[in-house]
């Protein structure tokens, strides 16, 4: 009989099957004790898709509630997250999207530690959409995103202080410039956008849902609904920012059409109201629309950004530091006034030129003769000025400049803001290492040489003279709202601060201001407005060009509501080149006041 | 028949973990289906699957009550009709899943080399019976791989990888307990090797994929080695308790293909856990064990050999499929005895189980 014949054969199969069985055994018990949560994550990974739902961005408004930037209903392309993609699809994406297949594969890779899907192309057009929604079936993995697109409604209005928004770059993730954001995120990138991001940004949602192999939703989780951004109330006019805006561009053009200052390309120009350091309206040039940014700059546009000398990205406001030029007399004056070297009815003779460094005199080499202080601010004598400059010194002359706000940055909500510089000996030793001279107090006192300041700064300063001597944080947020349009909070300022420069100084100051707009002054053509404006011209020596034409005013003189400070750069003489930008703006805010009948009425006549 | 003597002679114990796993069957197709059932109004394949299984525990008991030895004096007609039937699905026989498996009789399909198992098992038993006095070398087997020949290749041109290695398996678990010397089975094994070359050039481009992806699944996550990865994933995120009946993920949301065919394990892991899924093993492995015993019992060469090829099967199957869902395997198609749905697989398996009853019931020393 074979099986007693050979019954080792069969115990042997009885070993060899039970060791088959121990193995299957403890191949399951590995997979399902051992490694359940890698399998459960990979099971999870499968059915479950979770996507994000975009947070609207805040809206920003003007100082009267009217709409500068809002969001377009939008989509994104956007790829569900898995462990492998299948390289078809990624191929076939990339030809879609026109996007290089290196460049989808570095997203996948940069995404790899979130859980949500990789944001590859942000508002994407309806050519695109439609295509996207044809081929459908051979792009499993790939996801529309509902997206709020920002919207600047006025393409490039007040672009240098709204800024623009756009994709998170990997730089800022990596540098954690941003909190709580992922590969695809849009962030704010400049001007009021970046400063603000946190607050217009609001909280992401995140909806969950439960698939089935062939995408179809069959069950959906709880949603964290999304919280749309905090809306932006801006302190800035609307109109009066158009105004400028549409004037400052025609007279460029004129300046340059006309030949009286054919490089004029690049202007900044600031209002405020010196009351409160609320800025009215904001005007750097040349600008550029921030639209571009919001789904990636083209090559064309980012060249012609590139390329312009004038840097159309620069909020020259802030960032441009010019030579104050005459607008400094009223440093050198105040620190006259305030150290006892002069009275307002001294008399100082121009002869032309300083007899101390008869080299320096007036512009064009005019004499003026015997000049009192008020006279000599109203038509901007460079010798009166020399004088005032030798007698009080150049230590005086920094510390007052100092006390009007120049040398640090105004504190604005904008990033970026240029401190300027004060002359004084300590700078000239630091820069070219040689001893202070007198012709370089000469220079100081007329606002040359060393002296830098912004024409934020310059309008700070003036702000002091216009509202009696008080120094105001400038800032454009005024407030910020829920979205029901109630107040959430009131960006925190720093409180007027008087400044150590006494009522009578600044008396003087007003009065010799006033006098520039009267006749005899170097802006008489002021007169015209139904309102009596006071100014002060200047004009920024530039080694690179024509000098920077400058001019600064406030008015009404009686009770001041607005200053303005303009400048034009290579617009050679200011009451010329500046003049007219300020003049407008006090027209425009005079109508608005009531002031002045409006343009339609003139027209009707 | 006498009761005491059924009762006396019947292994109970076999019977019991047949029947539990015919009914885990049952339950795990009827998970593995629900969306189909649920698309198409009715259970389909639940009824099928229960409606042969009563036909063949019926078939079952009425051939207990012949002795498995008439079956001796019909093995050349058996022989003949395994052919015919293997040559017809060649001729008549319809495409599915590339390929040509299956024969229609009216509304009946059916897959003969489900059942060409069963009648190789019978016909080489009993051949090897008949000459097992001089089945002495290694030439004298020459013979018994002859024997073979004609019905292996028929089943791999169809191609039916999984049933032809099944037949492999069941010849040299018979030649094993017949005594073939070790050596010999080395030489087998280095002749094989030899032979790979030659076998991979006759293997169709499917079944190549199939062996590389096997070896890296991730080599093709979308294409043959989809179903790995996802019945794995199935089977370890069940965890020790399962997530519960009909309550899978990977099986409910279609993840899990052919889930209720070759992969109905992965339902079983995924749903009943480690503890469902360990019974099942077990429930197999006392199969096993009881069909060894009944071989080592039995009262005849012919039973011990024929109970030998059902076991030799069996194991094959079980460690085929359950290696594949759990990615120790290639992928190789064979379906899981008694769990996978498929009426032919039912049919045959359950008659090599009454081949197991008969042996032992007509056996005369029986006590174990």
């Amino acid at each position: 009989m074979l099986n007693k014949k050979h019954q080792d054969r069969f115990q042997i199969m009885m070993i060899i099957c039970s060791a088959l069985f121990i193995v299957l055994l403890g191949r399951l018990a590995y997979m399902q004790l051992f490694r359940t949560s890698y399998y459960a994550e990979q099971a999870d990974g499968n059915r479950l898709r979770q996507s994000k739902l975009l947070a609207t961005r805040g809206l920003i408004y003007d100082r009267h509630g009217k709409e500068l930037v809002n969001n377009l209903p939008g989509y994104a392309i956007a790829l569900q997250k898995r462990g492998n993609y299948d390289q078809e699809m990624l191929q076939r994406l990339s030809e879609l999207l026109q996007i290089p297949l290196e460049d989808i594969q570095k997203k996948i890779n940069e995404s790899a530690r979130y859980y949500e899907p990789i944001v590859l192309k942000s508002n994407i057009n309806a050519d695109l959409l439609a295509k996207i929604e044809e081929q459908r079936r051979y792009l499993p993995d790939v996801i529309l995103q509902m997206q709020p697109i920002r919207n600047y409604i006025y393409h490039d209005f007040a672009v240098h202080m709204l800024g623009y928004v756009g994709e998170v770059s990997s730089y800022e993730i990596e540098h954690g410039l941003f909190k709580d954001v992922t590969t695809g995120s849009i962030v704010g990138k400049a001007g009021l956008e970046k400063y603000y991001d946190k607050l217009l940004r609001g909280q992401d949602g995140i909806s969950m849902e439960e698939v089935d192999v062939a995408g179809n939703v069959v069950k959906h989780f709880d949603t964290v609904l999304p919280v749309q951004g905090k809306h932006l109330r801006l302190a800035i006019d609307y109109d009066l920012q158009n105004k400028l805006e549409v004037f400052i561009d025609q007279h460029l053009k004129m300046l340059r059409d006309s030949g009286i200052a054919p490089q004029a390309r690049a202007a900044a120009v600031v209002a405020l109201d010196p009351r409160s350091g609320a800025v009215r309206a904001m005007v750097s040039r040349p600008g550029y629309d921030p639209n571009w940014f919001v789904n990636g700059i083209s090559v064309s546009n980012w060249n012609a950004i590139n390329d312009d000398p004038n840097f159309p990205m620069n909020n020259k406001v802030i960032t441009g530091e010019y030579p104050p030029g005459s607008t400094f007399k009223i440093v050198t004056g105040s620190a006259a006034f305030e150290t006892n070297k002069v009275t307002v009815d001294e008399q100082i003779y121009d002869g032309g030129f300083h007899p101390l460094v008869p080299t320096m005199g007036n512009a064009g080499g005019e004499v003026l003769g015997w000049l009192t202080f008020i006279k000599g601010l109203a038509m901007s004598d460079n010798v009166y000025f020399y004088e005032l400059g030798y007698r009080v010194g150049i230590d005086n002359i920094a510390k007052y400049a100092r006390i009007y706000g120049f040398g640090k940055p105004t504190g604005i909500d904008l990033e970026g803001e240029g401190s300027g510089l004060v002359a004084s000996k300590e700078v000239k030793r630091k820069i070219w290492n040689e001893d202070w001279r007198l012709g370089d107090t000469f220079n100081a006192a007329i606002g040359q040489g060393f002296n830098l300041a912004t024409p934020l700064q310059l309008a700070v300063m003036l702000s002091c003279v216009a509202n009696g001597g008080i120094n105001y944080q400038p800032y454009i947020v005024d407030c910020v709202l829920n979205t029901d349009g109630t107040e959430y909070l009131r960006p925190q300022r720093r409180k007027g601060q008087h400044i150590d420069v006494s009522q009578r100084t600044i008396d003087y100051m007003r009065e010799g201001m006033s006098a520039t707009t009267e006749e005899g002054g170097t802006a008489s053509y002021f007169d015209s407005l139904p309102k009596k404006v006071a100014g002060k011209t200047g004009t920024a020596e530039n080694p690179h060009g024509r000098d920077h034409g400058l001019f600064v005013a406030y008015g009404p003189v009686d009770n001041p509501e607005l200053v303005v400070v303009a400048i034009v750069e290579q617009g050679g003489y200011g009451s010329m080149a500046a003049g007219p930008i300020v003049y407008e703006a006090f027209e425009e805010y005079f109508r608005s006041r009531g002031w002045m009948p409006s343009e339609d009425k003139q027209d009707c006549k | 028949m006498d009761i005491k003597k059924i009762i006396r002679n019947i292994d109970w114990l076999l019977v019991f973990a047949v029947l539990a796993l015919m009914i885990c069957g049952l339950c795990l197709i009827s998970s593995a289906t629900y969306s189909f059932a649920l698309a198409g109004g009715n259970s389909w394949h639940v009824e099928r699957q229960m409606t042969f299984m009563g036909i063949a525990l019926l078939l079952l008991i009425i051939s207990l009550k012949f002795d498995y030895r008439i079956l001796t004096n019909y093995t050349k007609y058996i022989y003949g009709t395994n052919i015919v039937l293997l040559v017809a699905v060649m001729l008549f026989g319809h495409t599915q899943l590339g390929a040509q498996r299956w024969i229609q009789i009216g509304s009946f399909t059916f897959q003969p080399s489900e059942f060409a198992k069963v009648f190789l098992i019978i016909c080489l038993a009993a051949f090897m019976d008949k000459r097992i006095e001089w089945l002495e070398e290694f030439k004298d087997y020459l013979m018994v791989f002859l024997y073979i020949f004609l019905p292996f290749i028929l089943v791999l041109k169809q191609p039916d990888l999984g049933t032809s290695l099944a037949f492999v398996a069941i010849l040299l678990g018979m030649i094993f307990v017949s005594g073939f010397r070790y050596k010999w089975f080395l030489r087998l094994g280095a002749g094989f090797v030899a032979m790979l070359p030659l076998f991979w050039m006759v293997l169709k481009d499917y079944q190549k994929n199939r062996i590389r992806v096997f070896l890296n699944p991730e080599l093709d996550p979308f294409g043959s080695g989809y179903h790995v990865i996802q019945s794995k994933i199935a089977i370890g995120s069940g965890g020790l308790l399962g997530k519960g009946w009909m309550e899978g993920t990977q099986s409910q949301l279609n993840f899990l293909p052919e889930n209720h065919t070759d992969f109905i394990f992965a339902v079983a892991g995924e749903e009943f856990g480690f503890i469902g899924a360990a019974i099942i093993i077990i429930l197999y492995f006392i199969v096993i064990w009881r069909g060894i015993l009944i071989a080592m019992n039995a009262e005849d060469n012919f039973g011990a050999l024929m109970a030998t090829g059902v076991i030799s099967m069996f194991m094959f199957h079980i460690l085929v499929n359950l290696g594949m869902t759990m990615g120790i395997m290639p992928v190789t198609g064979v379906p899981l005895p008694f769990l996978s749905y498929g009426v032919s697989s039912l049919l045959t398996n359950t008659m090599l189980i009454a081949l197991l009853l008969n042996i032992k019931y007509h056996s005369k020393t029986l006590q174990f």
